[in-house]
C-alpha cells in the first residue's frame, strides 16, 4: 500500500512536466570567469515576463518560447549583469555557457575549506558544510554512513541502514542532531538504534565538531549535527523532484520524490521517499559471535533487511521581514538485527526459516516511527530579529524477539500477561521543545540572547527490562556577543546556565526471583530493578574565542566549558544488554560531566593551494563510562558479565587535516586525514582509551571535473584512497582491529532529455571486496566483517512545473 | 612578505610541541588479554555431550589461567529443548526431539577465585534435584579477569 502511493504520488509529479504544449526552449549553463557553475542566477525574458533561476549545476530552461527576438538579462548578485538579443526561429536554441564576470573581485572562494566566514554563531567552531549535491555523490546507507568521509566523523553502524554519529570519537547523547532547528530526540542511547532521518530531505548539513553547550545546552559536548531544511521556492514556482536510488550490495531500491511551490507569500511543500533492501553481504562465510563459529548463507548477513517509509509536509507564510512554516515528519523504519547475536547469548537459529529469502526479515526485529511536528519562525522588528522553534515529536520504537526466560523468568510465558511474548521491548517517548533567540547589534556589538526548553515523556513496555521510564524537563537560557575589534579581528564570548530534572518510574519485575535458599527453603521476591528517582542538575558554561583573518590566512581560537546531563540510561540500567550479552548497572548517584576544551583552526589557501589544521584538546573531570567489572550477575539473564557506569577523568586531543590542491583546470586533489586519541586518568580503567575509539586514517582523493563542453554536462570522476590505521588501543570487551585500505569512486553526468535535466550519480564503494573489521562498527564484537563492494546508482530528476514571476 | 607570514609557523610549532608533549611521561600498564579456560584434562568435568544425573550430585572441574589476575566465574545450565544450541564445540550431540519445558532445570551461580591468582583449578559440588525434566541440557561457564575481560564457552550435556 505504502509502495502504491509512493508510485501515485511520483506519477503524479511527472505528469505535470509532460503536460504541456510543445514549443521551443532555450537553455544554456551559467558560469563565472573561473568556469564554475552559478546557482541562483535570474535569467529574465524582458518581452515575455518569464524568469527562470539556474540549479546548482548553473543549468537553466526555458520553456514554451514561440518563434521570436527576445532579450534575456541575467542577472547575479555581486556580478555584472548581462543582456542578450536571441532570436529563436523554428529550433531550441542553447546558448552552452554563459560567463557572468565577477563585480566585486574580493567575494573569497569558499568552497575550497567549506569554511565560511565566522558570522554565524557556531563560526568560530570547527564545522564542515555539506549540501544535498554532496549527499548524493557520497550517498551511504544512512545519513551518517554518508557523512563519515568528512575528517573527524566516523559513525557507529548496524546492519547496512542504521547508524550513529560519532564525533572525534565521542557519539550517543554526547553528540546533538538538530533537524530544523529542533534537537532531534530518539532513544540515542542503544547501540543498535539508527538515526530516524531521511537524508534526501535535507538541505545543507553543518556539522560542529567540538562541544558547542553554550549553544545547545547538554548533550552538545561531543560536537552537533544540525541539518536545516530544504531550501523554500522562489516565488511564482512550482517545482519538484524526483530520485531513483539502487544499490547492489544489499539489493536496495528506493525512491524519493518531492514537490514544492510558492503562491505569493504562501509556500508549501511534500515528500514521500521510500526504500526496500534485502539482507546485505559481507566477504566471509563464517563469523565468530564471541566465540560461537556461525556459518552464513550465501555470505549474507543473516536477517538484515529492512524498509523504510517517510512522509513530509510542510506550509507557511514568508515576507522580508516574518516568516513562519510548519514542518511535519513521519519517518518509518523496519529492520532486522543480525539473528545469531541477539539476546542473553549467542544462539543458533532456524536458518531454513531465515535464508529462504534475502529479503525478509523474522525476529529478531525492529521496528521504529518518529513523527515530527515542528514550527520556525522568524520577525525583524528594527535592530532586533527574533527566532523560534516549537516542535512535538513522539518517537516510539519497539523490539520484537520471540520469549527466552532470562534467570527467573518462568520457562513458559504467561498467557495471562499483557505484554505480548513477542514484544521484547518498547519505548514510547514524547517530547515538547521551545527554541526562542533574539539577535541585535549594538555598535561593534552583536548579541544573541536565547531560550531552549525541553520536556520529554518516555513510557517502556515490553516482557525484558533495561532502563525505566522518566519523565524530564531541561530549561536553559544563554547570552551570545561578537565583538568586532577591528578589520581582522573578531571576539566572543558566551554564557549559558542550565536547569534540569529527571525523576524515573519505579520498575519491579512480573517474576519472582530466588533471593535465597538455606536449608531447602526456597525464598522469592519480585525484585525492584529501577526505584523512583528524582535528581535536579544545574549547569554553568562559558565560551570564549577569537577568529583572526588576514589576507590568505585565517586563525579561529576557542575554549570552552560544556557540560552533560547523566541519562536515564546511565541513572538506572538495570538489565542485560542484547547485544553484547552483558549486565549493565546505572548508578544513581552520578553528576553531570563537565568538560573543557580547547579548539584550533588554521586555515591558508592562496591560488590551487588550500590548507586547514584543526587540532583540539579536551579535559572530562568526569566522563560517564560503562565499566566492564569482573562480577557476573544472578538474577537477571544467564550469569552475565556486569558492567556499571561509573565516572573518570579523560584526556583527549586530536584534529584533523585538509589539504587541497588544484592541479589543473579539471584535476584537484584532496588530503583528508584525522586523529584522535583518549586516555582515562583516574579509576578502575586508569591508562585505558574509551570504547569506540576510531583509529588514525587518511583519506586522498584524486577527481576530474572538466569544464562544460560538448557532451560533457556536470561530469567527474573521483577516487579516493582511504587507509585506516589498526587500532591497538582499547577496552575491555573490544578487540582489536587491523588497518586497512579502502578504494571508493564516484563518478557523474548530468544531461537533457529535451528540457529535462537528469543527474546520474554512481558510486563502486569497497571495489576491491575487501574484508575488513571497522572497529567502530556495532557488529565488530562479534567479528562480522564491513559490507563487501557494493553499486551504487542514483538518478535525479529536477522538475520544473512552473516558473513565472507573478 | 609581510610580517603575518611568520605566524602560522609559530602556530604550528607550538602545537607540535604541545601534542608531543602529551605523548611524555610514565605509561600505563595496560592489560588487553582475556582469561582462558581450559577443560583439556582428564578430570575435567563436565565436557562436551557428558550426561548428568537428576537427584545426584556432581562435580564441576575446570581449570582458569590469565596473564595478570582472574576475577569470578559464573555457571549457568539450562534447557536446549527447543534446540537453540549455541556450542562452542563443534562436534554436536544426539539430540533427542524438541519438546515444550515443564520444570526445566535453570541453575544460575557465580563464584569467587582467590585474589592474586594467575590459575586457577575449580572444583564445585551442584546437586541436581530429582524433579526435574530430563534432555537436553546447555552447561555454560564464564569467566572474567580482574580488569574485565572474559572468556566464555558452552557445552552441551544431558540430564537422564
Amino acid at each position: 500500500m505504502k509502495r502504491l502511493t509512493a508510485l501515485a504520488f511520483t506519477i503524479l509529479i511527472i505528469s505535470f512536466t509532460y503536460a504541456q504544449d510543445k514549443r521551443f526552449t532555450l537553455s544554456g549553463t551559467i558560469v563565472d570567469t573561473q568556469g564554475k557553475a552559478l546557482s541562483n542566477v535570474s535569467i529574465r525574458v524582458l518581452s515575455g515576463g518569464h524568469t527562470v533561476q539556474s540549479n546548482e549545476e548553473g543549468k537553466f530552461c526555458i520553456k514554451d518560447l514561440r518563434p521570436k527576438i527576445y532579450a534575456i538579462a541575467f542577472s547575479y548578485l555581486s556580478f555584472s549583469s548581462i543582456t542578450r538579443k536571441i532570436e529563436i526561429k523554428n529550433s531550441s536554441v542553447d546558448l552552452g555557457n554563459v560567463v557572468m564576470t565577477n563585480a566585486h573581485y574580493t567575494i573569497k572562494e569558499i568552497d575550497v575549506l567549506g569554511e565560511t566566514y565566522p558570522t554565524t554563531l557556531t563560526g568560530f567552531l570547527n564545522r564542515e558544510i555539506v549540501d544535498q549535491q554532496y549527499i548524493h555523490k557520497h550517498l551511504g546507507g544512512s545519513l551518517m554512513q554518508t557523512l563519515s568521509r568528512l575528517p573527524g566523523i566516523s559513525n557507529i553502524g548496524i546492519g547496512s541502514g542504521q547508524s550513529k554519529p560519532l564525533i572525534r570519537g565521542l557519539g550517543f547523547n554526547r553528540i546533538v542532531v538538530v533537524e530544523k532547528g529542533i534537537k532531534h530526540e530518539g532513544q540515542q542511547w542503544g547501540v543498535d538504534h539508527g538515526l530516524e532521518i531521511d537524508q534526501f530531505a535535507t538541505g545543507d548539513i553543518e556539522v560542529v565538531k567540538g562541544a558547542a553547550s553554550f549553544l545547545y545546552g547538554s548533550d552538545a559536548i561531543g560536537g552537533v549535527i544540525d541539518i536545516k531544511p530544504e531550501a523554500l521556492p522562489e516565488k511564482g514556482t512550482v517545482s519538484g523532484s524526483f530520485d531513483l536510488i539502487g544499490k547492489s550490495n544489499n539489493a536496495l531500491y528506493g525512491s524519493s520524490a518531492n514537490i514544492k511551490g510558492r503562491i505569493e507569500n504562501w509556500v508549501y511543500g511534500a515528500r514521500v521517499t521510500y526504500q526496500n533492501y534485502g539482507d546485505y553481504r559481507v566477504p566471509t562465510d563464517t563469523v565468530h559471535v564471541y566465540d560461537y563459529p556461525v556459518r552464513l548463507d550465501k555470505q549474507k548477513a543473516r536477517n538484515t533487511a529492512g524498509r523504510e517509509f517517510n512522509i513530509h509536509a510542510n506550509a507557511g507564510y514568508v515576507t522580508d521581514n516574518f516568516r513562519s512554516v510548519f514542518y511535519m515528519s513521519r519517518n518509518s523504519a523496519q529492520s532486522g538485527f543480525f539473528a545469531n547475536a541477539h539476546g542473553l547469548e549467542p544462539r543458533r537459529v532456524d536458518t531454513d526459516l531465515h535464508d529462504a529469502s534475502s529479503r525478509d526479515f523474522q525476529m529478531p526485529y525492529q521496528e521504529v516511527k518518529h513523527l515530527k511536528v515542528i514550527n520556525r519562525s522568524s520577525l525583524s522588528v528594527g535592530i532586533h530579529h527574533l527566532e523560534m522553534e516549537a516542535g512535538f515529536q513522539h518517537n516510539f520504537r519497539q523490539e520484537y524477539s520471540m520469549y527466552v526466560n532470562h534467570g527467573y523468568m518462568p520457562p513458559i510465558y504467561p498467557d495471562t500477561m499483557k505484554t505480548p511474548s513477542d514484544l521484547e521491548r518498547q519505548y514510547d517517548k514524547r517530547v515538547y521543545s521551545l527554541n526562542v533567540r533574539d539577535r541585535f547589534s549594538v555598535g561593534q556589538h552583536t548579541f544573541v540572547a536565547g531560550f531552549n526548553g525541553e520536556y520529554q515523556n518516555n513510557a517502556i513496555d515490553g516482557w525484558s527490562f533495561l532502563i525505566p521510564g522518566f519523565r524530564q524537563y531541561t530549561g536553559g537560557a544563554f547570552l551570545y556577543d561578537r565583538y568586532r575589534l577591528n578589520e581582522r579581528v573578531l571576539l566572543h564570548g558566551a554564557l549559558r546556565y542550565d536547569h534540569s530534572h529527571i525523576e524515573t518510574v519505579r520498575y519491579t519485575d512480573w517474576f519472582p526471583s530466588v533471593v535465597s535458599e538455606e536449608n531447602r527453603v526456597t525464598e522469592t521476591e519480585h525484585l525492584v530493578r529501577a526505584d523512583n528517582l528524582r535528581r535536579s542538575f544545574n549547569s554553568l558554561v562559558w565560551s570564549v574565542g577569537s577568529s583572526y583573518h588576514v589576507g590568505d590566512f585565517s586563525l579561529n581560537t576557542n575554549l570552552g566549558k560544556s557540560f552533560r546531563v547523566p541519562i536515564a540510561k546511565e541513572l538506572a540500567a538495570n538489565g542485560v544488554n542484547y547485544h553484547y550479552f552483558s549486565y549493565e548497572k546505572g548508578d544513581p548517584t552520578l553528576s553531570p560531566e563537565q568538560s573543557y576544551q580547547l579548539d584550533i583552526g588554521i586555515q591558508y589557501s592562496r591560488n590551487r593551494f588550500s590548507f586547514g589544521l584543526h587540532p583540539f584538546y579536551n579535559y572530562f573531570s568526569n566522563y560517564i563510562y560503562l565499566n566492564p567489572t569482573p562480577r557476573h550477575d544472578h538474577f537477571y539473564g544467564s550469569g552475565n558479565q556486569v558492567f556499571e557506569y561509573t565516572q573518570s577523568k579523560v584526556r583527549r586531543y586530536g584534529g584533523e587535516l585538509k589539504v587541497n590542491y588544484r592541479l589543473s583546470e579539471s584535476f584537484r586533489t584532496e588530503l583528508l586525514a584525522e586523529y584522535v586519541k583518549a586516555k582515562q586518568l583516574s579509576g578502575s580503567k586508569k591508562g585505558y582509551t574509551l570504547p569506540f575509539s576510531p583509529p588514525p586514517s587518511v583519506l586522498t582523493n584524486l577527481s576530474w571535473q572538466p569544464r562544460d563542453t560538448g557532451i560533457l554536462k556536470d561530469t567527474y570522476l573521483s577516487i579516493d584512497l582511504h587507509l585506516f590505521a589498526a587500532q591497538n588501543e582499547i577496552v575491555p570487551p573490544e578487540k582489536k582491529t587491523p588497518g586497512y585500505g579502502l578504494v571508493n569512486i564516484q563518478t557523474g553526468h548530468s544531461l537533457f532529455i529535451g528540457c529535462q535535466p537528469v543527474t546520474i550519480n554512481l558510486q563502486v564503494q569497497n571495489l576491491f571486496d575487501k574484508k575488513y573489521m571497522d572497529h567502530t562498527s556495532f557488529y565488530r564484537l562479534i567479528e562480522m566483517p564491513e559490507m563487501g563492494r557494493n553499486i551504487v546508482l542514483t538518478l535525479s530528476l529536477p522538475l520544473t512545473i512552473k516558473n513565472t514571476d507573478n | 612578505m609581510t610580517k603575518y607570514n611568520r605566524f602560522p609557523i609559530s602556530i604550528f610549532l607550538l602545537l607540535a610541541l604541545f601534542i608531543s608533549g602529551c605523548e611524555k611521561g610514565k605509561e600505563d600498564i595496560i592489560d588487553d588479554v582475556p582469561p582462558e579456560i581450559h577443560i583439556d584434562f582428564g578430570e575435567a568435568f563436565p565436557i562436551q555431550c557428558s550426561t548428568l544425573k537428576k537427584g545426584e550430585k556432581f562435580a564441576f572441574r575446570a581449570r582458569f589461567s590469565d596473564n595478570t589476575e582472574l576475577g569470578t566465574y559464573s555457571l549457568d545450565i539450562h534447557h536446549n529443548f527447543d534446540h537453540h544450541s549455541h556450542t562452542t564445540e563443534f562436534e554436536e550431540c544426539n539430540l533427542q526431539p524438541k519438546k515444550d519445558p515443564l520444570k526445566p532445570f535453570l541453575f544460575i551461580r557465580s563464584y569467587d577465585i582467590p585474589k592474586g591468582q594467575k590459575s586457577y583449578e575449580a572444583v564445585q559440588e551442584i546437586e541436581i534435584p530429582s524433579d526435574i525434566d530430563a534432555g537436553d541440557y546447555h552447561f555454560m561457564i564464564m569467566v572474567t579477569d580482574a580488569t574485565g575481560w572474559s572468556k566464555m564457552i558452552g557445552l552441551s550435556i544431558k540430564i537422564e
